[in-house]
């Protein structure tokens, strides 16, 4: 272990342990958005969801690592968290660990620091920008960490577009006799695929900047916009071609998805000062009338004061009322903040993708 | 809005005493939903049977029945009550199968009453197997393969179909009683023979062996529009194989994927729904094979429990409150959060540190019994140790345990007491990884999960590592700050960093202030920090850079009592939170600090800061820093904050109540007698011994008989009744090992048929009350805890009450007490001896408190707060006031201890006590035995086995017996003379005279009760078989003189068949 500090920039500094692997020290520091995740379990689906693009995660659970690895919890091909802080990381000379895995992708690690206290920091004054870097002092930290914090800062805003498909992958579906579905990729988790993969005859994944033209040539019968990273706002393209689809075609937006789809409706979008990131947020769910737990990771809301007369906010988040959801059964369109497919977290709002398809899908006239 | 807004009164029911498996958790929760309940508007009639509950308090409820939980005396009670509806989900198993028993006899019928939380639909869906399973099929979820046994020839059958080991489950029993794991066919046949017994519907589930497979329990909860959420999830420490109550258990679970776990967790959904449990709180528990990760459900449990009381403590949700709440028609998402107040009841917590909960057993005092875990719960009491890590929270409940100041000491081990669960394990697993065992060799000989091996090689490797490095000088904090940090951060006390560098444990904390090097607090707050708490529910972690304190103004301290054990439980926690009521009403902040999370003490509801700490004087020390507290107090927790109350004053802090002198002078029996002798009061004769020949010399001045004892063994283990030189000499023959001249053993006379009596006094500083006079009924020899009593006494005269009086406020002046004190006296022929005193509230003060209307604890605290007789109303208080008679029965766990004998003696082995409330003697009794699950049988066959000085006494007892129409058995001798004396009895064989003996006939069912008197071990040892059968059927038994009349009278009561309940 090599003394480091998560260092934020608002100054403050955090000492801890940078962790290493057994063949030597860590050289790679990184920088990104400091937000925290109160998930006990889920490690590797959370470092895998390119949602986390860019982003440094606090895990308020302090035990992390326990149960080793496997590719069948990765959510994408990549792993786009820019920093894994606990408390207390499982480091133990089993082979396929999670300590491993991530030096082996250039993460960096802290643990041994008060992660309850950092939580605290971050509640209280929102999610900024931070480092984590190796150094002998809390001075030194501050300046490395600046540079890198800087450097991060400048890359394009459109987060969004740096992790959508950019070929137009096609898959064949599980259900034959399901709609071709145009799946416009803003950062999509797999199990979004998977889960449309169950109702589909075929699926067509489409970049964020894929236009309406290009989507119109494969004629989808239902169109489903993903999950992904940042701020909405800065997601080029994706609203105005949604747009030019709503009340043409049954639309599900998930998380940025749904985000888009609202501002596609006219709607604006805001920071939550540090946004909902866990497996244990109750929503109030008006479609499938339950009120229920759910896997939520989203930075930006949807203002309900924004969203157009004829659009119906079905779903809340208890926590705090801001909006988790919208349907219209007139424009046929679903937007949902959280996360029905879960992946880590609990599966009670997984319903909602039978709602898509086996009722607003399946029940479309075209 | 609540959907049931028409309902305005409801009944709860307890759980009763406490005994193995159901403890003060109940307790807990029952205080819990009678607060949420009465503060909806509605009336609450509440009714349990165990007077030392802080639940069965006046205030707690409208209306307080103490009364015994069988049909007919809740039928008396709806009667005269009308309550609309019973919640039967908080008193534990006791309170589902009572309800059953209602519902099944027609009474809830009769009297118009719902059960709220859980219908008898749901009660048998759970815990009947059959249908159990059958929901698990439609749900397909897998479970162990099994069967339903109902005779011995089935049983047999299936044991050859599954295969060795089997695991035996019997039918609607409390904490597996009754069965086990069966590892051969010997074993098994035995096995199942007394498991079909211990099932009231003779139902066994006889089950494939998943021992060795990891262990979950998921705590939920549900409300009538359907939503649910997993409050907390646990994992064991110990795989399958040892009850989930004797097991280590950890939250949150550690060993599982997100999803593993998600797919527990929509089983558990689907099962709670299936079930039909439309609100409430449930636990569903797991097994999961380490390798395939295959999952099968074990059982559930439609109803708060233990673990669930666990599970709020860990994570801050009150399980039960909310699910009164919920059963009174509210849904999760209508109530708020009690810690963030801001946010619902329809989330999961979210934990930022680590719960450990480990089990207190008692084998020590329960000879011949093994050491064993296995299905069937052993345990008597539990702490829970929360710390930022696992490795943090593990060491700190081992703190919390008051086994040993070290947490960790270094200990001798055999190999079987790892691979055979066992109490003691947990120290051999550190001990076989500092003799340098790989974690690969531990687990196969544990089948404990490599994580947690690993947290303790790691402390273990740690361990070492700081003996070489840590260089003890307060000048090199640069060098030693670090590494003494990340001691304390894993939790190593005090006394084992002293032990591990050569030194005594106040160095160390010297060096610690020097350093500035302390905890600071951090709060459960139920959501891991993501919003502000309002709560100070508080653990210490040197983790934590920041303490999140709130300031109050000079608060006292309250220091708790720990995990129960035998000797101190609930009745130690119910003078806390009474206290801590009393001290607030003085307009004073009351920080309660305690580790037990089964207690209503530990309700963060209960005082005004909760630290969730280990007992030991480091770490109230550290608290008592931190918070600035004016003062402590050291009188209501029992012995374990006495028993640290020295440290803490030489810490510098201020004990509120009598002196340290003044304990001392009580404590010390040296001091005590010379103060006895000082104001002319008896005590019996006494000498200490080095050996035989200086015991030879003291025997006519102690005279015989005289109780023995080497007074350096713990528990009161090798304690005799001696009855004439023969018997000294071999008992210093048999226990030469334990005696010695730095070990002297302790010779009392021994009152023999001495009345013994307890006394609670308070005395302020110009002022005393006596509480009460509790008369034992058993005769000296029986130690307090474990006889029956009974307030007014029956048999002292007016005249010795009041020297009795007296004498306790001659005795308390004398010694300066400032609060509570509890005496024990013993009294033959007229005259008054002083056994023992107490400086702190006593196991009998909430029974005195309850039986009188005397608020013990109020008055007890207001003492130590100084206040004066004429700030307070004394002149009302008068225990002769008392209208009713209440007498106290008492239960014990020989059942759970195979190998034990149920003979009483000087050594505590009761675990509850109950109370029988009636208008005269007659009728207190008989509910005080039914209450102790004592049965009153009316007809059958009465046997006798007496020892030659009773047979007198208990002639016409038995004439009496025989009067009403029972058969008279006996052993040879005792039948004789019966015989003799014109009374027809059948003479049965003793043991050795060969078979068919008396315990064939005990065994086979022919006899009803029992009467078995005897003294001096050889006759002890022979008539062992006739109890322990007695034990395995449930056939009382009674072994004392004293103890026959009050049964006969109880027996006489029950036969007429009316009585009459009342509220307190």
């Amino acid at each position: 272990m090599t003394k480091g500090f998560l260092v934020l920039e608002t100054g403050e500094c955090y000492e801890g342990n940078i962790l290493n692997s057994s063949s030597g020290t860590v050289d790679f520091e990184r920088a990104g958005e400091v937000v925290f995740n109160t998930s006990n379990t889920g490690y590797e689906e959370i470092a895998t969801d390119p949602s986390y693009f860019s982003q440094i995660i606090v895990m308020t659970a302090p035990q992390q690592g326990n149960y080793g690895i496997s590719k069948d919890f990765w959510e994408s091909k990549d792993i786009h968290i820019q920093g894994f802080i606990a408390l207390e990381i499982q480091q133990s000379p089993r082979e396929h660990s999670w300590v491993n895995q991530l030096i082996k992708y250039k993460v960096p690690m802290l643990s041994g620091l008060d992660t309850r206290d950092l939580t605290m920091r971050l509640r209280g004054g929102g999610t900024p920008w931070g480092a984590i870097v190796v150094a002998e002092n809390a001075a030194m930290a501050k300046t490395k960490a600046e540079k890198l914090i800087q450097a991060k800062r400048g890359i394009d805003k459109d987060w969004v577009y740096a992790v959508s498909a950019k070929n137009n992958e096609v898959i064949k579906g599980e259900n034959a006799s399901g709609p071709r579905v145009a799946i416009i990729d803003l950062g999509t988790k797999q199990n979004i695929v998977r889960l449309a993969l169950r109702y589909s005859g075929e699926i067509k994944l489409f970049n964020s900047r894929a236009t309406p033209v290009e989507i119109n040539a494969y004629n989808p019968q239902a169109i489903l916009l993903t999950n992904g990273p940042g701020d909405p706002a800065d997601v080029k393209v994706a609203a105005e071609t949604t747009r030019s689809f709503i009340g043409k075609r049954p639309i599900y937006g998930i998380c940025m998805g749904h985000q888009i789809l609202c501002l596609a409706l006219g709607a604006k979008t805001y920071k939550l000062k540090f946004g909902h990131r866990g497996s244990n947020h109750p929503i109030k769910d008006e479609v499938i009338n339950r009120i229920y737990v759910s896997s939520q990771n989203h930075g930006y809301a949807v203002d309900p004061k924004t969203l157009p007369a004829d659009v119906k906010i079905t779903h809340t988040n208890l926590n705090d009322q801001s909006v988790a959801g919208i349907y219209s059964k007139e424009k046929n369109i679903l937007g949902i903040q959280y996360h029905p497919e879960a992946c880590p977290g609990p599966h009670e709002a997984q319903g909602l993708f039978g709602f898509f398809f086996d009722e607003m899908v399946a029940n479309y006239k075209f | 809005m609540p959907k049931k807004s028409n309902l305005k009164k409801v009944l709860i029911l307890g759980s009763g005493p406490i005994v193995i498996g159901q403890a003060c958790e109940f307790d807990y929760s029952g205080t819990q939903a009678c607060k949420a309940i009465m503060k909806e508007g509605i009336e609450v009639v509440l009714v349990n049977s165990n007077p030392a509950t802080i639940m069965t308090d006046p205030e707690i409820a409208t209306k307080t029945y103490i009364e015994p939980l069988k049909p007919e005396f809740l039928e008396k009670i709806l009667e005269k009550e009308r309550p609309q509806a019973i919640i039967p989900t908080l008193g534990g198993q006791t309170a589902l199968n009572l309800a059953l028993e209602l519902h099944e006899k027609g009474i809830l019928k009769k009297y118009n009453v719902e059960l709220l939380g859980a219908t008898p639909e749901v009660i048998r869906a759970a815990e009947d197997r059959e249908i159990f399973r059958g929901i698990l099929d439609q749900v397909g979820a897998k479970y162990p393969r099994s069967f339903l046994v109902r005779t011995y020839e089935y049983g047999l059958e299936v044991a050859t179909e599954l295969g060795y080991p089997l695991i035996l489950r019997p039918n609607y029993t409390l904490g597996g009683g009754g069965g086990g794991i069966a590892y051969s066919p010997e074993e098994y046949r035995s096995m199942i023979i007394q498991a079909l017994h211990e099932s009231p519907t003779s139902e066994v589930l006889v089950e494939e062996s998943i021992i060795g497979w990891k262990e979950f329990e998921l705590e939920v909860m549900r409300d009538y529009k359907g939503t649910f959420v997993v409050v907390c999830n646990i994992e064991n420490v110990d795989p399958c194989g040892v009850h989930t109550g004797d097991s280590i258990t950890v939250a949150p679970q550690m060993t599982l994927t997100d999803q593993q776990y998600q797919e527990m967790r929509d089983e558990a959904y689907k099962i709670i729904n299936l079930v039909g449990i439309q609100t409430g709180g449930a636990n569903v528990q797991f097994a999961v094979e380490p390798v395939t990760g295959q999952r099968v459900v074990i059982e559930m449990n439609p109803r708060v429990s233990r673990s669930s009381a666990l599970a709020s403590k860990a994570t801050g949700f009150p399980i039960a409150k909310i699910a009164a709440l919920l059963a009174l028609g509210y849904s999760l998402d209508e109530l708020k959060n009690d810690i963030t107040r801001s946010t619902p009841s329809s989330y999961e917590p979210a934990l930022d540190y680590v719960v450990t909960k480990i089990p207190r057993f008692a084998f020590e005092k329960f000879q011949g019994s093994k050491d064993l875990l296995t299905t069937q719960m052993k345990s008597v009491g539990e702490v829970m140790g929360i710390g930022r890590t696992f490795k943090e929270s593990l060491m700190k409940s081992l703190l919390s345990l008051e086994f040993h100041p070290e947490g960790i000491p270094d200990v001798a081990y055999t190999p079987e007491q790892l691979s055979y669960p066992n109490s003691q394990r947990i120290w051999a697993v550190f001990q076989i990884f500092r003799d340098g065992k790989t974690i690969e060799d531990v687990q196969e000989l544990t089948m404990i999960d490599p994580w947690f091996l690993e947290q303790i090689q790691q402390i273990v490797v740690f361990e070492k590592r700081f003996a070489k490095e840590f260089k003890f000088d307060e000048n090199k904090k640069d060098e030693s700050y670090r590494i003494l940090l990340d001691a304390k951060r894993m939790g190593f006390s005090d006394a084992r960093i002293a032990k591990l560098v050569g030194r005594k444990d106040a160095d160390i904390l010297a060096l610690r202030n020097k350093w500035d090097l302390h905890p600071k607090y951090s709060r459960v707050d139920t959501c891991a920090a993501e919003f502000e708490s309002n709560t100070p529910y508080l653990y210490s972690s040197y983790w934590a850079t920041k303490s999140e304190l709130p300031t109050f103004n000079k608060p006292v301290a309250v220091i708790g009592s720990g995990p129960n054990r035998i000797g101190q439980g609930i009745e130690f926690d119910y003078s806390c939170v009474r206290g801590v009521k009393a001290i607030q009403r003085n307009n004073t902040p009351v920080i309660m600090i305690n580790s037990n999370p089964e207690t209503v003490s530990t309700d963060y509801d209960t005082s005004d800061l909760l630290f969730f700490e280990p007992l030991t004087a480091e770490c109230v020390t550290e608290v008592l820093t931190a918070t600035g507290a004016q003062g402590f107090i050291s009188q209501l927790g029992g012995q374990t904050p006495i028993n640290i109350t020295k440290k803490l004053l030489k810490n510098g802090f201020n004990l509120l109540g009598s002196t340290m002198e003044t304990i001392d002078l009580a404590e010390d029996r040296g001091l005590f007698s010379d103060i006895c002798k000082k104001i002319g009061l008896r005590i019996p004769k006494s000498a200490m011994v080095g050996g035989y020949s200086q015991a030879l010399e003291a025997q006519t001045d102690v005279g015989f008989p005289m109780i023995c004892r080497p007074s350096f063994v713990l528990g009161g283990r090798r304690m005799e009744v001696l009855e004439n030189p023969d018997e000294l000499k071999s008992y210093f023959e048999r226990h030469k090992d334990y005696i010695s001249d730095d070990k002297p053993c302790l010779m009392d006379q021994f009152l023999e048929g001495a009345l013994e009596v307890d006394v609670d006094i308070i005395r302020g500083k110009d002022w005393n009350l006596v509480g009460g006079i509790i008369e034992h009924i058993e005769a000296a020899g029986v130690h307090s805890g474990d006889s029956m009593g009974v307030i007014p006494p029956q048999r002292l005269k007016d005249s010795t009450c009041e020297k009795i009086e007296e004498l306790s406020r001659i005795l308390a002046d004398e010694i300066k007490i400032i609060g509570f004190m509890n005496l024990q006296m013993a009294i033959k022929d007229d005259v008054i001896y002083v056994l023992e005193a107490n400086p702190r509230s006593s196991r009998s003060v909430p029974f005195i408190a309850k039986a009188t209307g005397i608020p013990l604890v109020d008055l007890g605290v207001e003492a130590i707060l100084g206040k004066t007789k004429k700030e307070l109303n004394l002149e009302k208080y008068n225990w002769r006031n008392i209208k009713n008679v209440c007498v106290k029965g008492v239960v014990f766990p020989f059942k759970k201890f195979s190998e034990s004998d149920s003979i009483l003696g000087p050594e505590m082995k009761s675990t509850g006590e109950s109370m029988g409330r009636g208008a005269d003697y007659s009728e207190a009794l008989m509910k005080a035995f039914i209450s102790s699950h004592v049965k009153l049988p009316s007809k059958g066959e009465v046997f006798f086995s007496l020892r030659e000085k009773d047979k007198d006494l208990l002639l016409p007892i038995a004439r009496e017996i025989k009067s009403m129409g029972y058969q008279l058995s006996a052993t040879t001798g005792t039948a004789a003379y019966f015989n003799e004396n014109g009374l027809e009895c059948t003479s049965l064989r003793k043991v050795h005279e060969g078979r068919p003996h008396c315990v064939d006939h005990i065994r086979k069912g022919n006899v009803s009760l029992v009467i078995n008197t005897t003294t001096g071990r050889k006759a002890i040892e022979a008539s062992f078989d006739i109890r322990r059968a007695c034990i395995d059927y449930s056939i009382p038994c009674i072994t004392e003189s004293d103890a026959s009349v009050a049964f006969l009278i109880a027996l006489k009561k029950r036969n007429e068949g009316s009585f009459d309940v009342t509220s307190l």
